[in-house]
């Protein structure tokens, strides 16, 4: 059963977040008998409250607290006060994620080095390898019941995937496939197979998408050593002279300010709120925020090059059917620099319900040719291209130099400005994925620029030496021995793919480092 | 700016309540006949001429020849909700529907919602794309007219599939028409 720990106690470990970071570093924790109290700014839900309604649970799950953008990107022109599409409830962004497991691949881990100095880049090398990380991928695809992993079938493919592959086939590509999946495609864990039920993003209410809100929480809590805290939003991390951290300040339920101490503090609130909890830790100590003598909190913001096709046939595709997401073509997503880019993309399927396909398709666009295109709904098949992102210094979140939010925190900004080789690869997408659907037989494809960023990555990046990132390559701060950063904010590159099952692998990795600290004493 | 915004779902879902409560009676009158957006929408805010021009202005901007006015009625209902408790937004919309009145006058000699050239409005509407007038109606009936689950059918989209246990034997692989 959950445990209960007393305010006072100094000797918890504190997660900030509980989703794909923290939800595993409490799971994983928990179970080596590590006191653990996770700090959830959301509420909680239950896998019986998911409805298969794109506009409730967009309402339900989003972190809708007041944010800003600025910079040349899309998103904040189309979506300036809402840069990110992220969750806000225990669980995290794993409660609406389409569940995509990919690994990173070699080179992707140095970029510095196999891309070289890419003008108006800050790319810089991760402190660590793809050999070094491979077992913790195998442990997470087991924990995670990853498909095409270690013996799990694949998912079948749907009729949309069965689109993208006979494109693919056409255009010559060969790395096509039902992707590797977190969802169940065999009953597996005392959780049920996929239903192809479509709805993945609005929660799977089967419960065959791997998810920590009912899998990691449940299983820590179990342990009888962790406690979650929902709906308290951590506010400041306080330290000693010594300049370790003491613990928390945060708003609890009722708003009520409370001090949680701590042993150790471990952040995991996705790469907008994690910057923004250090950056607002700031003291006479460290004037620049927590855990940033290098400058570099916030800073190397990256989401995914992102956009999508949608190709429109005279037959139908029922794209809205089936796993939402599973379906991939990988052959895009090597190093190939006669491209004009440095680093690649994947192409993965990308349907959308009725609703939110026609308030999003064209924006600013009316009239008979728009309405057209929805007209021929069910004949519609979507492809998101989703590639690597440049690291640069000066796309960064950062306080808000008036805006508070209710508790007096600063709002945080995020700033992009789209670097070339951004503008080269997704140019490249389109031309790929329009050349696909048009070889069986499209009318007509259909372009979306970039949707609020799900991916955000990289705003607390690993570094080897303290001067050129905040934390070292087990994602513990440089300055603070007792801080630890656990979520996607740590990583170096965003690479090709989706940042789940790298920071699941990343953070199982961290819990033996936390572990094997603290037994010795070090922290 | 004239792009939807995220944020609009959000506002329009904190509205569902509404839009299958309250909003439906208002609805329901406007769509009880063509000469019925009555006296009750009148009272809310709006004259029966000016919804009437809002709902054809609402199927200019998204002209779905398969939909009933009733769809539209529907789409528009938060808005004459919120002209009947917001002067402001009256005003918008009114002046908004005086400016197309005035244009179609000027090129057909007719109010814009008498015009039955689906070109001579639009080349009406083209040329107050970019105000805000526009912008309130775009953003404010889009997602009010394609979240209505009877609409959905329409459109062939099923909705909600858990209930019936997801398409996993339902269809979701049947696609019969791809080149070997």
């Amino acid at each position: 059963m959950p445990a209960k720990f007393d305010l006072n106690d100094s000797s918890v470990a504190i997660i900030v977040g509980s989703g794909a970071g923290g939800g595993t570093l409490a799971n994983e924790l928990a179970k080596k008998g590590i006191s653990v109290v996770v700090l959830e700014a959301g509420k909680r839900m239950e896998m019986t409250d998911f409805q298969n309604d794109e506009m409730a649970m967009f309402g339900a799950f989003t972190w809708l607290d007041p944010r800003t953008s600025s910079g040349s990107w899309y998103v904040a022109k189309s979506s300036p006060d809402l840069p990110a599409w992220i969750c806000k409830l225990v669980g995290g962004t794993t409660v609406h994620w389409g569940a995509c497991a990919l690994r990173f691949q070699e080179h992707e881990f140095k970029t510095r080095t196999r891309y070289g100095a890419i003008a108006g880049a800050n790319l810089l090398d991760w402190p660590l390898d793809l050999n070094e990380l491979a077992p913790y991928y195998d442990r997470a695809e087991r924990r995670m019941g990853v498909t095409g992993t270690h013996g799990i079938p694949r998912l079948p493919a749907s009729s949309h995937g069965k689109v993208l592959f006979a494109g693919a086939k056409k255009l010559g590509y060969t790395q096509y496939m039902t992707t590797n999946m977190a969802i169940n495609s065999v009953p597996r864990d005392g959780r049920a197979s996929c239903q192809q039920t479509g709805f993945c993003v609005q929660g799977c209410t089967f419960g065959a998408k791997w998810s920590t809100l009912y899998i990691d929480i449940p299983q820590a809590e179990a342990t009888g050593k962790a406690e979650v805290r929902a709906e308290s939003q951590v506010l400041r991390i306080e330290h000693d002279a010594s300049g370790k951290v003491t613990g928390v300040v945060y708003a609890d339920r009722a708003g009520n300010l409370q001090r949680q101490k701590a042993r150790i503090v471990a952040v995991a609130g996705n790469s907008i709120e994690s910057p923004r909890l250090l950056l607002n830790s700031s003291s006479s100590q460290f004037p620049q925020g927590l855990a940033n003598s290098s400058g570099q909190v916030g800073r190397n913001y990256m989401r995914h090059v992102t956009s999508t096709v949608f190709g429109v046939f005279d037959k139908p595709v029922h794209m809205y059917r089936g796993t939402a997401q599973s379906g991939i073509v990988m052959d895009e997503a090597r190093l190939d620099t006669k491209r004009g880019f440095v680093g690649g993309y994947n192409l993965e399927l990308l349907p959308q319900g009725l609703p939110s396909f026609a308030t999003n398709l064209m924006p600013g666009e009316w009239g008979r040719d728009r309405a057209s295109v929805i007209d021929n709904y069910v004949n519609l098949a979507g492809v998101w291209i989703i590639g690597e992102d440049m690291a640069r210094d000066t796309n960064r979140v950062t306080l808000h130099p008036d805006r508070k939010d209710k508790y007096g925190m600063p709002i945080p900004n995020v700033h992009v400005d789209d670097h070339p080789n951004d503008t080269a690869m997704v140019r490249h997408g389109f031309q790929q994925a329009d050349a696909l659907y048009k070889s069986i037989g499209a009318k007509r494809t259909v372009h979306h620029l970039p949707f609020p960023s799900t991916h955000n990555m990289g705003t607390n990046r690993m570094s080897e030496k303290p001067q050129d990132g905040v934390v070292n390559r087990f994602g513990q701060s440089h300055d603070v021995k007792n801080l630890f950063v656990s979520d996607g904010s740590q990583f170096t590159s965003s690479g090709g793919e989706n940042p789940t099952l790298t920071i699941v692998a990343l953070a199982l990795r961290q819990s033996e480092y936390i572990a094997d600290q603290m037994s010795n004493g070090t922290i | 700016m004239r792009h939807m915004l995220l944020r609009e779902w959000v506002t329009k879902f904190s509205r569902r309540g509404f839009l299958r409560g309250g909003a439906a009676t208002i609805a329901a009158v406007a769509v009880s006949g063509k000469d019925l957006l009555t006296n009750a929408a009148e009272a809310a805010g709006l004259s029966t001429d000016e919804s009437r021009a809002l709902l054809i202005f609402t199927r200019d901007l998204f002209p779905h020849d398969r939909l009933d006015d009733s769809f539209y009625a529907k789409a528009i209902a938060p808005l004459q909700h919120e002209a009947a408790k917001d002067a402001a937004t009256r005003k918008l919309i009114a002046s908004g529907i005086a400016q197309l009145n005035a244009s179609t006058m000027a090129s057909a000699g007719e109010p814009y919602a008498d015009v039955s050239e689906e070109n001579v409005r639009v080349a009406a509407i083209k040329k107050i794309e970019s105000g805000p007038f526009f912008t309130k109606v775009y953003s404010g009936t889009m997602t009010p007219l394609y979240n209505q689950p009877e609409l959905w059918p329409k459109f062939g989209y099923e909705g909600p599939s858990s209930a019936l246990g997801g398409y996993i034997n339902r269809g979701f692989s049947d696609i019969d028409w791809l080149p070997k």
